[in-house]
């Protein structure tokens, strides 16, 4: 019974941040993104301000971790072809130089912060191993002929 | 002379397999090491890895992506990497499977009813795996991934199979004690 009590608000919770929030986000690598950086690098705590007020922090922090994951284990299991499209409408989407955009993610990975913390191992060794192989894929498309690693 | 080239052949069958096999034991060894250095803390947590993910791993969909890139040098990417990822699961299954090992022993070692029968055919089923991760360790190196889609498919199965008959075995026990309490 309180189990019920409990999961039903963080259930609503997520609700809103799908219509209100995640479905103005044109990919799902870009909506994995944006919920990793609702957390905290401090403490690993996930916080939305908007959420917080209209529920409460500690539901919030569930219903933003549960949606974390949930999109984490959707990415790492795109196929590499879709990966190579994710990062495609991603790249598109932030407006970059797609040149200079590759570049960095490829020298920085900040994709890395993008793997919640309690996931498998192998899950998230194969997306990092996925997203790399993407920006491969796509500095060859922009790059003919150049190493791309 | 056919007995000599036989043996000669075998001899160097055997060397390139060890070789190969110590070359994927090495390279399993570092990927902790290397993992640590960014991955999220997992603790003593062994999860073992969704089914659907062992499939996508061992799967030759990406490979045949690559392929239509012609492109040598990505394929060679792919392979490496893919590798990696496979080596990993494998290593990862074999720490779960003795864990789950462990666990089921220590709890028959508690447990006042046990059935010899079902214990031996547990003890087959991990013997199998654990020669089975054995062989996939060279396996990996030598034919790649995708080549070994229905055995890794086969490991999972099967270290699933395991873990649920312990969570019984485990839940059994719990229930024989509540009702001695």
């Amino acid at each position: 019974m309180s189990a019920t009590v409990r999961l039903v608000p963080v259930q609503e919770v997520y609700d809103d941040l799908l219509n209100r929030t995640l479905s103005r986000i044109s990919c799902d690598l870009g909506r994995l993104i944006y919920l990793a950086s609702t957390r905290d690098y401090n403490t690993g705590n996930y916080y939305h301000e908007g959420l917080a007020s209209r529920f409460s922090p500690e539901v919030a922090r569930k219903a933003l971790e549960s949606a974390h994951r949930q999109a984490f284990y959707k990415v790492s299991g795109f196929s590499l072809e879709d990966l190579a499209s994710e990062l495609e409408a991603y790249l598109r989407s932030t407006r970059e130089n797609p040149q200079e955009f590759l570049r960095t993610w490829q020298k920085l990975e900040p994709y890395r912060i993008a793997i919640p913390s309690e996931v498998n191992l192998t899950v998230a060794r194969l997306f990092t191993s996925n997203l790399r192989l993407a920006l491969a894929i796509l500095r060859s498309r922009q790059e003919p002929g150049q190493p791309h690693r | 002379m056919i007995g000599t080239s036989s043996a000669l052949i075998g001899a160097v069958v055997l060397l390139v397999l060890i070789l190969v096999w110590i070359r994927a034991d090495s390279t399993s060894r570092r990927l902790p090491s290397t993992l640590d250095e960014w991955l999220p803390d997992h603790g003593d947590a062994v999860e073992v890895c969704p089914p659907e993910f062992v499939s996508q791993i061992f799967s030759g969909q990406d490979l045949a992506f690559i392929s239509r890139l012609e492109s040598p040098d990505l394929k060679r990417h792919f392979l490496r990497e893919r590798s990696a990822v496979a080596l990993l699961w494998v290593q990862q299954t074999s720490v779960a499977i003795r864990r789950i090992m462990r666990r089921h022993l220590e709890a028959s070692r508690l447990s006042e009813d046990i059935e010899f029968a079902m214990e031996a055919r547990i003890f087959l089923q991990y013997a199998q795996l654990r020669l089975i991760c054995g062989v996939l360790f060279p396996l990996i190196g030598l034919a790649g991934p995708q080549k070994l889609h229905g055995i890794a498919l086969y490991v999972d199965s099967l270290t699933q199979r395991i873990g649920n008959v312990l969570r019984e075995f485990e839940s059994a026990a719990g229930t024989r004690e509540m009702d001695g309490a």
